[in-house]
């Protein structure tokens, strides 16, 4: 069960996608799983739209972002980028198109530099990014994509598991 | 990218045009500084969901055509709603229209808000985007942000999701929010209205070029109020009929440039979207918004595209407005919606997306099951409108270099805040000169 609470400086793990649109549903998918862990003091959620991040951040030191990616890799493969202080931006070939699609939709890219521009980037953002095989309407996640499922939340515990969780840090 | 030509003309190519959304391309041609040929080309999937939409069950439509479009899913849910309900002489009650419009509301000060700020408030202010505009006007992109999220609140609210709501039915919806539900998102609401009025002030302080254009705009009209989810259909030349009477009017027909199909409105071009509503829909604004729109230096009639910004500032705050209001008279205990049994018939609907009017034709059988679908989306209908003021815009600024010219052609097709396609895609622009 998903659950949101204030908005802190507690590590922040995010959902990125659409639960019933293929393999556009593994950020939702993993968030669950780390929602389902109870983790204290970690503040999860589920977002289809991009630029709700700009909020969602809040005063978060550290975020892991969990999104399906479509890089040319095998269907199934995590891609893992940090984007946090520091960092350089998203390659938009890759996270941009990712989650709804379209320009019209502000993607992951846009949000995080948007963020970046505007200051509301955590100082660690990492994003864990499932390479996805299909984004048919109605359909569950690919086999390939929900074999990763169990590696990418342990790439997320293990990000998590290098901050002191709920700290100030 | 730009090169020569073997000839000695010139070929500028922008690979990608960004904050639009669409599939395809556009092609100017410019011979002797004098524009001879402009084509937008286009792929366009509404029909392909039409053709998915055959053998379907009456009660699929809302959640299939939802799909087409991640920024206006309820102009097609919508519509399609009203279509079926058509077929199977179903009415619905005003609770349930009440929160059709509230929904909608929700739509369009997320699509609005976006376009605004996002898309088109950059080519004003002469930024490549809105994450450069940002770092000069943090706080404007801040409360852009703000808007945008009221949107999706609501939309999250009323339909179950952000993008593509779950919560609508043929019929109505699977379940009512409370009013308490409701007022928590109230202050937000009455803060978006104050912001939205700010917006219309700010957006009327940017440099407008002088253009105006003497289409025939066509929209949909409500007796009571600004139409937003239902009405008849008017238009500037006088018509006047029932949304069933939309295929009699309105007559689609294949270009060989486009896959998308062009359309004409009793034989001619014409424009559906924000300004053909407010031009024939101005009266029904609110007071507070119609003052707005004339000290921002609107007229009743806006006839200059790129003040189409303006006229979509003026409809978010009405959106706003009317998000309050709805909210402020709502009263728990609604059925959420009427039972539809299903018919053998055709229907039609139609409903005011948020770059225009959308309009859907379902046939049925008397199981329900989906014989025919027809799906005519705004974008469509102002392909020809789009490439005049192309073709008028590229005439006007041909002594300009080809950057600033590339420049003009796509701040003139962002006027249109065309949603080409719901794919992955972009346009691509060239102009080739000789």
């Amino acid at each position: 069960m998903i659950r949101e609470v204030a908005s802190g400086t507690e590590p922040l793990v995010v959902g990125l996608g659409s639960p019933d649109r293929g393999d556009d549903g593994v950020g939702p998918t993993v968030a669950s799983a780390i929602a389902d862990l109870g983790l204290s003091g970690v503040r999860v959620a589920v977002h289809e739209d991009p630029t709700d991040l700009v909020h969602l951040w809040g005063r978060a030191e550290l975020a892991v972002v969990i999104d399906a990616v479509m890089s040319g890799r095998a269907a199934g493969e995590l891609v893992l980028c940090e984007v946090g202080w520091g960092q350089g931006p998203l390659p938009e070939s890759c996270w941009a198109k990712t989650g709804r699609g379209g320009t019209h939709a502000f993607g992951l890219a846009a949000a995080v530099e948007l963020s970046r521009a505007l200051g509301h980037l955590p100082r660690r953002v990492v994003l864990v990014g499932v390479e996805a095989a299909s984004f048919d309407h109605g359909a569950p996640l690919s086999p390939a994509v929900q074999s990763a499922v169990e590696a990418a939340v342990a790439e997320v515990r293990a990000v998590l598991a290098e901050a002191p969780v709920g700290s100030d840090a | 990218m730009t090169h020569k030509l073997s000839d000695g003309g010139q070929v500028l190519h922008v690979g990608m045009l960004a904050r639009v959304e669409g599939e395809g391309g556009m092609h100017i041609e410019i011979h002797n500084n004098v524009v001879k040929s402009v084509k937008l080309n286009i792929f366009e999937p509404p029909r392909f969901y039409e053709a998915f939409l055959r053998g379907r069950k009456y009660t699929e439509p809302p959640d299939i055509t939802a799909r087409i479009c991640g920024i206006c899913p309820v102009a097609y849910q919508t519509a399609s709603c009203e279509a079926i309900e058509q077929i199977c002489g179903v009415e619905t009650t005003p609770a349930i229209q009440a929160m059709r419009r509230l929904l909608y509301c929700g739509e369009w000060i997320e699509s609005h808000s976006l376009h605004i700020f996002m898309l088109h408030a950059p080519d004003f202010l002469g930024f490549d985007s809105v994450i450069e505009m940002a770092a000069d006007y943090g706080e404007v992109v801040e409360m852009a942000l703000r808007l945008k999220k009221s949107g999706n609140d609501l939309m999250t609210l009323v339909g179950g999701r952000a993008i593509h709501p779950v919560n609508v039915k043929v019929g109505g919806f699977y379940r009512m929010p409370t009013k308490a539900q409701m007022l928590a998102l109230r202050p937000a609401l009455a803060r978006g209205v104050e912001e939205a009025f700010e917006t219309i002030k700010l957006v009327a302080t940017f440099d407008f070029p002088e253009m105006e254009q003497p289409y025939e705009y066509v929209a949909l009209h409500h007796p009571d109020y600004y139409a937003i989810e239902r009405g008849t259909v008017v238009s500037t030349s006088g018509a006047g009929f029932p949304v069933r009477e939309f295929p009699e009017h309105v007559n689609e027909f294949h270009v060989e440039h486009s896959n998308a199909l062009h359309a004409t409105f009793d034989g001619g071009m014409y424009m559906v979207g924000p300004l053909a509503r407010y031009s024939l829909n101005f009266s029904q604004l609110s007071e507070r918004c119609k003052a707005a729109a004339i000290a921002a230096g609107l007229g009743e009639t806006c006839r200059n595209p790129f003040k189409s910004i303006i006229v979509r500032a003026v409809e978010l705050a009405y959106a706003f407005e009317e998000a309050v209001r709805i909210i402020d008279e709502w009263k728990d205990g609604a059925a959420p919606s009427v039972p539809v049994t299903p018919k053998a018939g055709e229907g039609f609907g139609a409903s005011e997306a948020p770059r225009g009017t959308i309009f859907h034709r379902y046939v049925l059988d008397a199981d329900g099951v989906i014989q025919d679908a027809q799906i005519v989306p705004p974008t469509s209908q102002n392909q020809p409108a789009i490439e005049a003021d192309l073709r008028k815009a590229a005439q006007s600024w041909v002594d300009l270099d080809d950057h600033d010219l590339t420049h003009r052609c796509e701040h003139a097709i962002r006027n249109y805040d065309p949603c080409i396609s719901c794919a992955t895609h972009f346009l691509d622009l060239r102009v080739d000169r000789s």
